[in-house]
């Protein structure tokens, strides 16, 4: 019995050590750390959960794996704050109020689009419901560890964002069907009673549980309605809003709108007039979150213009660059090189645009984003500086796992490229 | 009274002389490193422009009276950038909708030239990214689309642009009709092969007519019968007759297979426009020398694909020697970002192509698919004066275009973009300091 016990004891222990079995080092590449600068010829060691050691001089521990990087760049694994890969549906497009839609029912951990955007250094995305509706679905904040159960995939205990859309393609949708809304005016009413009737539904919500609290008797508590309890999770704040748009005066009339029903806006997608109203934006604290130099591709994008990422970096104006496309979530460090071409902003301010930026518009800075001892261990290899365009991924770690290995899962690995 | 008229002619020949000398440019690019991608090595150089052609290379050139010198001292010089594919020039009046993708199956005779907004501000954006020609299509969007343009991105009127006309003809083999004839593939292919039969019979009775001698009773009635024009047909006949190629889109296995059927039985000249699966025929194509548009540079594979499948391709391409050049990433208002172009090539950089074939790619080799090699696409003694000062490698997504020289003459730097700029700027920083 005692023997027994034991062995199983030790099972339980070496499948408990399993879960470290991930520790590696990766030794004698450039570090980018995004918030402390660069190393170069450093070290970065992986180690039970966390990033354990980083630096020049690092003692490497006895038994772990080392993998030689030397020459190659290690920056933090690369932050798309507006994605719509890995989803089996995106736009519940039958009415242009659908809060009651929640992404991650719609989350496929098997989908080849993780594999393919691993491939670009990306390891967490926000994965979104479309620009259909004035208030689509609840988006879904995700690492990209491919085929695991989704539990692995969702970050956990991290706020999940509303997704709103203006402009037009809710105007266009419902407008062709003869519906409200075809104006701004409409896709501003819509939202607007929307949010009405979850304050009344909240208020009706509270009273009931107050009393009930109180120890009143007989009570009945109100009708649950899924899309007044996701509004009403936002008035709370359980929820944050992006909202996508491309024109300054709905930037302005959506940043106005949270404050009227004090709702946290971290995001405004698409935002490729945001350089007009740049200090507007600084002063709500929003992000921009769009592309460097998309131009012209819808009329409301007319307006697109790359030399305004100089007017609201000095305007103080947040921003992160998406890719709200399978392909461009590919290689968004590209974009981030165009940055520099547009504008004079710093080369690390560029890399955080797709790093720690993003990471703080997703109110994850604290786990990702930069190299930092205690941070997760997301981490992207590169064989050349990340915003020299000619560069490709070598490896996109996650949480000290290999989920991207180019000398795997490339062209020259499988022998050929017919 | 002879020596007056000499005294005259005199006269006359210096006037045409200052004439000449107030309308040509004469710039001189000074010690940058020009790289002509083709002719010569990359070095550091003057070039020498002259009535809108480059009309000297070399080392230490004096400076001609007169010019604008532009120093390049740790700057690149390059060929202006050559676009295949665009809408640039027809991308319509801002929120007025574009100009390309008449209605019909079949469109050949619509002609960009007709089209031509001088005004586009896709004009301004695109050049001052360095591209300089670009190649303006009708649309697409149709089995037969319309015909194509050479435009040199520099003038205030079509006729000054315009570089060249007819330089190909496009068909979509994969623009299938819905609800009516051809909705298939196969149906496509059979359509096509009846208009350019149709084209063929049409060409014959046309040389037919012009051939018989009038008076002639029955070839009156010949004449009569083929003498009602038939602008369609007409449009065609330089592609069935092999003389202006036939740029055929396709976008997968099955259409680049039925377009090299069709070009094979028709013994057309062809540009064969591919946004994927383009190396199953690399061999077959590279030796049927025909050029080849590729399109699928940032198309995510299969799932059962390598992540870089397409990233690599350009790569192979190179090679098994296939001319090949980069598509400018769609028509229509996407067109509006073909500035973009270079960004395909730093990709197939990162997977194996070699720089040299990558900038090649974006300037030499379009021009060769295009019939217009002789006169731009590279630096060379001669050749028309679109020229492109950068601060790095195009292919390099941080660098940036200084100066821009089309046909000889400075570009302004400006664009609808750049305006913006400067008109926001003052408008946010206003703000800021009342605030």
């Amino acid at each position: 019995m005692g023997k027994k016990f034991l062995m199983i004891l030790t099972v339980i222990v070496m499948m408990a050590a399993g879960i470290w079995a991930q520790d590696i080092a990766l030794k004698g590449g450039t570090i980018l750390t995004i918030t402390n600068g660069t190393i170069e010829n450093g070290t970065i060691v992986i180690q039970k959960g966390k990033i354990a050691a980083l630096g020049k001089d690092i003692d490497i521990p006895a038994g772990i794996r080392v993998i030689d990087v030397t020459g190659k760049f290690i920056m933090p694994g690369i932050i798309d704050s507006h994605s719509h890969i890995a989803l089996t549906d995106i736009n519940e497009a039958t009415d242009p109020v659908t809060p009651q839609i929640w992404m991650w029912d719609a989350l496929d951990p098997g989908s080849d689009s993780i594999q393919k955007t691993l491939a670009g250094g990306v390891t967490t995305v926000k994965t979104m419901h479309g620009s259909a509706n004035v208030i689509g679905g609840v988006n879904v904040s995700i690492k990209l560890k491919y085929d695991r159960p989704i539990e692995e995939l969702i970050i956990p205990n991290v706020r999940q964002q509303l997704k709103m859309a203006l402009g037009e393609n809710p105007k266009r949708l419902y407008g062709e069907k003869g519906r409200s809304p075809s104006t701004r005016m409409g896709s501003a009413y819509v939202a607007r009673k929307a949010f009405i009737e979850a304050q009344e539904y909240k208020a009706k919500w509270d009273k009931y549980e107050q009393d009930n609290a109180a120890g009143a008797k007989d009570l009945t508590p109100p009708k649950k309605n899924l899309q007044m309890e996701t509004l009403k999770m936002t008035l709370e704040k359980k929820l944050s809003v992006d909202c996508h748009t491309y024109r300054a005066e709905e930037i302005v009339w959506i940043i106005n709108f949270c404050k009227e029903f004090d709702l946290d806006l971290l995001q405004i997608s698409h935002c490729v007039d945001g350089y007009k109203v740049a200090d507007v934006m600084a002063k709500a604290g929003v992000f921009y979150g769009g592309w460097v130099d998309s131009w012209g591709f819808k009329e409301e994008a007319y307006d697109g213009c790359p030399y305004g990422m100089q007017i609201m970096y000095d305007a103080g104006t947040k921003m992160v660059i998406n890719s709200d496309s399978p392909v461009v979530g590919r290689y968004l460090f590209r974009e981030a090189a165009k940055v520099l071409k547009y504008t004079d902003i710093p080369e690390n301010e560029a890399l955080k645009m797709i790093t720690l930026n993003a990471a703080e518009s997703m109110e994850l800075e604290d786990r990702i984003g930069s190299l930092e001892k205690g941070k997760d261990r997301d981490i992207a290899v590169f064989d050349k500086h990340p915003l020299d365009t000619t560069t490709k991924c070598l490896m996109s770690i996650i949480e000290g796992e290999i989920f991207f290995d180019y000398a795997k899962q490339s062209v020259t690995a499988k022998g050929g490229s017919r | 009274m002879k020596k007056f008229c000499h005294v005259l002619l005199l006269m006359f020949l210096l006037f045409v002389v200052a004439q000449a000398g107030i309308t040509s440019d004469i710039i001189l690019i000074k010690n940058g490193t020009i790289v002509p991608v083709q002719g010569g090595s990359p070095a550091v150089a003057d070039l020498l422009i002259e009535n809108g052609k480059i009309s000297r290379i070399g080392n230490n050139i004096p400076t001609p009276s007169g010019a604008e010198v532009i120093d390049a001292s740790g700057k690149f010089v390059y060929p202006g950038l050559v676009a295949v594919m665009t809408a640039v020039g027809v991308t319509g009046y801002p929120r007025a909708g574009n100009d390309t993708d008449e209605v019909g199956t079949s469109t050949p005779h619509m002609d960009p030239y007709d089209a031509i907004n001088p005004e586009d501000d896709c004009i301004e954006v695109t050049r001052v990214g360095g591209v300089t020609t670009v190649q303006t299509i009708s649309g697409s969007r149709s089995v037969i689309n319309g015909k194509s343009v050479i435009l040199h991105l520099g003038g205030t009127l079509a006729e000054d642009m315009i570089a060249k006309r007819y330089v190909a003809q496009i068909f979509n083999i994969g623009a299938t009709e819905q609800n009516k004839y051809p909705s298939t593939r196969p149906g496509v292919v059979s359509y096509l092969k009846t208009t350019l039969n149709q084209v063929k019979d049409y060409a014959k009775k046309q040389s037919a007519k012009d051939k018989k001698p009038a008076g002639d009773k029955k070839s009156e009635n010949a004449k009569e019968d083929s003498s009602k024009r038939d602008l369609a047909m007409e449009a065609l006949v330089p592609v069935v007759a092999g003389k202006v190629p036939a740029l055929f889109i396709t976008n997968n296995e099955v259409t680049i297979r039925n377009a090299l059927a069709l070009i094979e039985e028709y013994n057309l000249k062809a540009i064969i426009r591919a946004g994927s699966a383009i190396l199953k025929y690399a061999d077959r194509i590279a030796e049927a020398h025909i050029p080849v548009i590729w399109a699928g540079t940032e198309n995510v594979p299969q799932r059962w694909q390598p992540h870089d499948l397409n990233y690599h391709t350009a790569a192979v391409l190179a090679e098994k020697g296939v001319l090949f050049t980069f598509d400018s990433g769609g028509y229509g208002p996407g067109s509006r970002n073909v500035r973009n172009i270079t960004r395909p090539a730093a990709i197939s950089v990162a997977h194996g192509l070699s720089e040299k074939d990558a900038l090649e790619a974006l300037t030499i080799n379009p021009a060769k698919i295009l019939g217009i090699a002789a006169e731009v696409g590279s630096l060379e003694k001669g050749k028309i004066a679109n020229v492109a000062i950068w601060t790095g490698s195009p292919i390099q997504g941080r660098s940036r275009v200084e100066t821009v020289i089309i046909k000889g003459k400075l570009i302004p730097m400006t664009s609808f973009q750049t305006r913006l700029y400067d008109k926001f700027r003052k408008i946010v920083d206003e703000r800021i300091k009342k605030k």
